[in-house]
């Protein structure tokens, strides 16, 4: 589904990236973990296909296209989602019509019928049941002045109405207390799916307690140093990003 | 001519009027040096223009004005006239019009300032005062003008708030390149009156909007809401002025400009609380965006203090679209163009937030989506 070849990014004149290579087939789970600065959310970004970002080498193919060249919002509709580290606030533009707007564009690119507002509502409820969240969240605006927590469920959420084929969740779980925690995981479970794929960026190994991976990545300098079964993520927590830091020297020497 | 027009619609010496108009003194300027005929109040407004001011739901409550005086025959309040008998409308033929809503729950109230053009520039000018005496009512006020040649209208406002009571004005203008509007909007607030406004300031060769919001008297309190929006080569220019007179007054002063184009925009948002105001409680807030780089739009907040017990807050900012915002949208799928309306539209709409009119919203965002959502449309 999604392969990544040789990587390399600059941010503002400063390579970030630096070689990463990375294939995720269908239906898995891949968690990229690894210490600050390592580019793990510049992985994010450029998936995204947010402006500012430098691809100088390497190239990346989604569903046998070439995803770089796509604008974002092509890539919206070709099934990339990427849940944002720090969702915005837009004061002013009401939640309801946000998304309806937004899946109506992506299902409009893809050749597929708009919902009309009873269709959508119908399933704004179905997918608002499913996380435990209020109504009335979709009258207000968007993000504006919820919490840290909100926030982050808010983009659980718009993952779970938009539906798409390949999820990117940059440190969704940061900041999250553990029911928030429980309820991002419990989202992200819930659509599991053979035909769709994750890819968990996270920091620190608790979510993964609850998103169990199919495989753990360690991010250091820019590429993949490390990669392993769900249980790497443990030996991490247990010994540390240095560790691998070290490991990679010894196997060097 | 210019320094006529200048005498007639600034305020003060001839000091606090050059201050007060330098960032339009140019677009003052040329209007200036332009010469006008009277224009014709039994001109025929197209039918197009009409249209626009036919609201279902201000039937029988519409007095419309053609180049400044009531037109007969396209106004009626016979629905206001048989709810509430006792409200006078008095309208002389110099242009001079009283409107006097006793005590009561008066509804809906539409006036409608249309300017027709004729076959060469034409001014019109004429005062308009509106006097509730008590209870509630909701005035709207329409600015709109014919495309053709150009148009200068001039309109004196006076608006009095007696004691209790709460009136609620809100204010379309919708103006082609050619049109000019010089509104000077004097508003008095009596014990615990209030005075709640929307504006939606849209197009123009030269918009000129003074407001001086007197709160006369202790617990009176008003709340100035408004956009601007300028494109092409539009020029809107609003003065607000609030002075805190009394014990315990309230203002908030909450303002969005757009400009896109070679839109030049400017807000001057003045409060002053008299010594002796105690307890007054002023905010004010203009938030502004530049949507092209040729686009101007001066923010110039102004606080003035005389008296000890007071919170006062005021805060003026100009930027430009928020990338981060834009990217948001658009990896959810809405297109740039798309996102960029939703966002600039969004930006607007925090300052009609208040109202709770559902016709009455369809309109702004009608209004929205013409003056500044084509501008999201305009960008490549």
């Amino acid at each position: 589904m999604l392969t990544i070849d040789n990587l390399h990014v600059r941010v503002a004149g400063k390579e970030i990236l630096k070689g990463l290579t990375l294939a995720v087939r269908a239906g898995e789970v891949h968690a990229i973990m690894g210490p600050n600065g390592a580019g793990k959310s510049t992985l994010g970004h450029v998936l995204a296909g947010r402006e500012g970002y430098e691809v100088t080498q390497g190239r990346v193919v989604y569903d046998d296209r070439d995803l770089l060249e796509l604008a974002p919002e092509q890539r919206a509709a070709a099934g990339v989602f990427l849940a944002f580290q720090y969702p915005v606030e837009i004061p002013g533009v009401n939640n309801t019509y946000f998304l309806k707007a937004a899946l109506n564009a992506q299902r409009k690119a893809r050749g597929e019928p708009e919902l009309d507002a009873m269709q959508f509502l119908k399933r704004v409820r179905e997918k608002l049941s499913v996380l435990h969240m209020p109504e009335e969240l979709m009258n207000r605006a968007v993000n504006a002045g919820f919490s840290g927590g909100e926030k982050k469920r808010n983009e659980i959420f718009q993952m779970a109405l938009l539906e798409p084929k390949l999820a990117i969740l940059d440190e969704t779980d940061s900041g999250l207390d553990i029911d928030a925690l429980r309820m991002v995981a419990d989202g992200v479970n819930a659509m599991r799916d053979p035909q769709r794929a994750f890819l968990v960026i996270t920091h620190y190994q608790r979510l993964l307690d609850y998103i169990v991976p199919d495989f753990v990545h360690v991010m250091v300098d820019g590429r993949i140093v490390e990669t392993g079964g769900a249980e790497l993520a443990h030996q991490l927590e247990a010994h540390g990003y240095a560790w691998v830091a070290e490991r990679k020297l010894a196997g060097a020497a | 001519m210019d320094a006529a027009l200048l005498e007639e619609f600034g305020l003060g010496d001839a000091r606090e009027r050059a201050e007060s108009w330098r960032y339009s003194a140019q677009a003052l300027r040329a209007l200036g040096a332009q010469s006008f005929v009277a224009a014709d109040a039994a001109a025929t407004p197209p039918p197009a223009l009409m249209e626009r001011c036919d609201w279902a739901e201000t039937r029988g409550r519409r007095l419309v004005f053609v180049n400044g005086r009531l037109s007969a025959a396209h106004s009626d309040w016979r629905a206001l006239a048989q709810a509430r008998p006792e409200v006078r409308i008095d309208s002389g033929p110099a242009g001079a019009t009283v409107i006097v809503l006793p005590a009561g729950r008066t509804g809906l109230l539409h006036i409608v300032w249309a300017s027709v053009p004729g076959a060469a520039p034409g001014r019109w000018n004429a005062t308009c005062a509106i006097r509730l005496e008590g209870g509630t009512a909701h005035v709207i006020e329409q600015h709109l003008a014919a495309p053709g040649a150009d148009v200068l209208g001039a309109l004196g406002s006076e608006l009095e708030v007696a004691a209790g009571a709460a009136l609620h004005l809100t204010v379309l203008s919708d103006l082609p390149a050619a049109a000019s509007l010089y509104r000077r909007v004097r508003a008095t607030l009596r014990e615990r009156g209030v005075l709640c406004t929307t504006h939606a300031l849209g197009g123009g060769r030269l918009q000129r909007f003074d407001f001086a919001c007197d709160l006369a008297q202790p617990e009176a309190r008003c709340e100035l809401r408004g956009v601007f929006a300028a494109q092409g080569r539009e020029h809107i220019d609003a003065h607000l002025e609030v002075r805190h007179a009394a014990r315990d007054t309230a203002s908030d002063v909450l303002w969005r400009g757009v400009a896109d184009g070679r839109g030049r925009g400017v807000l001057h948002g003045a409060i002053r609380v008299e010594s002796g105001a105690d307890g007054a409680d002023a905010r004010l807030q203009t938030k502004n965006l530049l949507l092209s780089p040729h686009a101007e739009i001066d923010a110039q907040p102004v606080l003035e203090i005389h008296a000890d017990e007071v919170k006062a807050s005021h805060g003026a900012t100009v930027g430009r679209l928020d990338e981060r915002a834009l990217f948001y949208l658009r990896s959810r799928g809405v297109p740039e163009r798309a996102a960029r309306a939703m966002l600039i539209e969004g930006f607007c709409r925090e300052a009609f937030a208040v109202l709770d009119d559902a016709a009455l919203g369809a309109r702004l965002d009608t209004w929205l989506a013409t003056h500044v959502a084509a501008g999201g449309e305009r960008r490549p």
